[in-house]
């Protein structure tokens, strides 16, 4: 009983400084981790919408690749201020990203749509009829 | 730390990007400090904010008493009718605060939004553009 509840504080307590560390607590707030473009994926009466952040990138430097029930999102973000400038602060970084992403339902490629607007990418990826389930009359 | 452990790290990693502002606001909601670059020409300072999803009419770039502060709000109708399913980051207003010295004209300050990227341009006063001395 004592030891149960010491582990559980002690858990908790690992518990939060994992919490800490991946908050980037520790290694100061401009840091930036973890992968980019970051992705967020919801779901829409069985459809899929995937929504990015991306700001300050041009149309044309965006490709998107849709095949089955893979994503494959890449692109470059330029940031270029010109010549004779120095710098004060910098924590935007201008990069090439290649991202590709397993769903978990097939697309009908042919009627997905992406939009760019302030900075957001929105995808929406209609399930392939292919993949829709069935409804089996009983007989 | 065996490899296995290192993964996992990574994985929970790559969830956190935004750092959240540690202030207090009065309107509710998460915000977040957006990514900003200061750079220096000859003329002026410009600032350079990420603002990813935040439209030209709920912004708001306020100067009082030497402090510039800029404010972003989102929209979060549109997230209304989904349902997350695979998240990596989290959606909130920004904001953010910056000491100006009296050496920018704030008479002249200039901001410019566009595909979710702030651009603000602080002109330097002109009493404080570097003069060249001539030598007799």
């Amino acid at each position: 009983m004592f030891l149960s509840s010491t582990l559980d504080t002690l858990l908790a307590l690992q518990d939060a400084l994992d919490v800490a560390q991946d908050t980037g607590y520790f290694e100061g707030a401009t840091t930036n981790t973890g992968v980019y473009p970051p992705i967020n994926i919801f779901e829409k009466g069985g459809d899929l919408v995937l929504v990015a952040e991306l700001p300050g990138i041009k149309k044309e430097d965006l490709q998107l690749q849709v095949k089955g029930n893979s994503v494959r999102l890449a692109g470059e973000r330029v940031i270029n201020y010109g010549e004779n400038i120095s710098y004060h602060r910098i924590e935007r970084n201008s990069s090439k990203f290649d991202r590709t992403l397993k769903l978990p339902i097939n697309v009908e490629a042919d009627n997905v749509k992406a939009e760019y607007r302030e900075g957001i990418l929105v995808i929406s990826l209609p399930r392939a009829e292919a993949d829709k389930p069935r409804r089996i009359a009983i007989q | 730390m065996n490899k296995k452990d290192k993964v996992v790290k990574k994985e929970k990693g790559q969830k956190v990007k935004k750092s959240e502002f540690s202030g207090e606001k009065t309107v509710a909601g998460k915000y977040y400090v957006p990514l900003t670059d200061i750079i220096e020409t000859e003329k002026s300072l410009l600032v350079t904010m990420d603002m990813p999803g935040v439209k030209k009419d709920s912004i708001n770039v306020k100067l009082e008493d030497s402090v510039l502060e800029v404010d972003g709000q989102i929209d979060h109708s549109p997230y209304n009718d989904l349902n997350p399913v695979y998240t990596e980051y989290n959606v909130g207003h920004f904001t953010r605060k910056f000491s100006v010295s009296n050496e920018i004209d704030t008479g002249n300050i200039d901001a410019n939004l566009s595909d979710g990227v702030l651009t603000l341009t602080l002109p330097k006063a002109p009493e404080a553009e570097p003069r060249q001395i001539k030598v007799n």
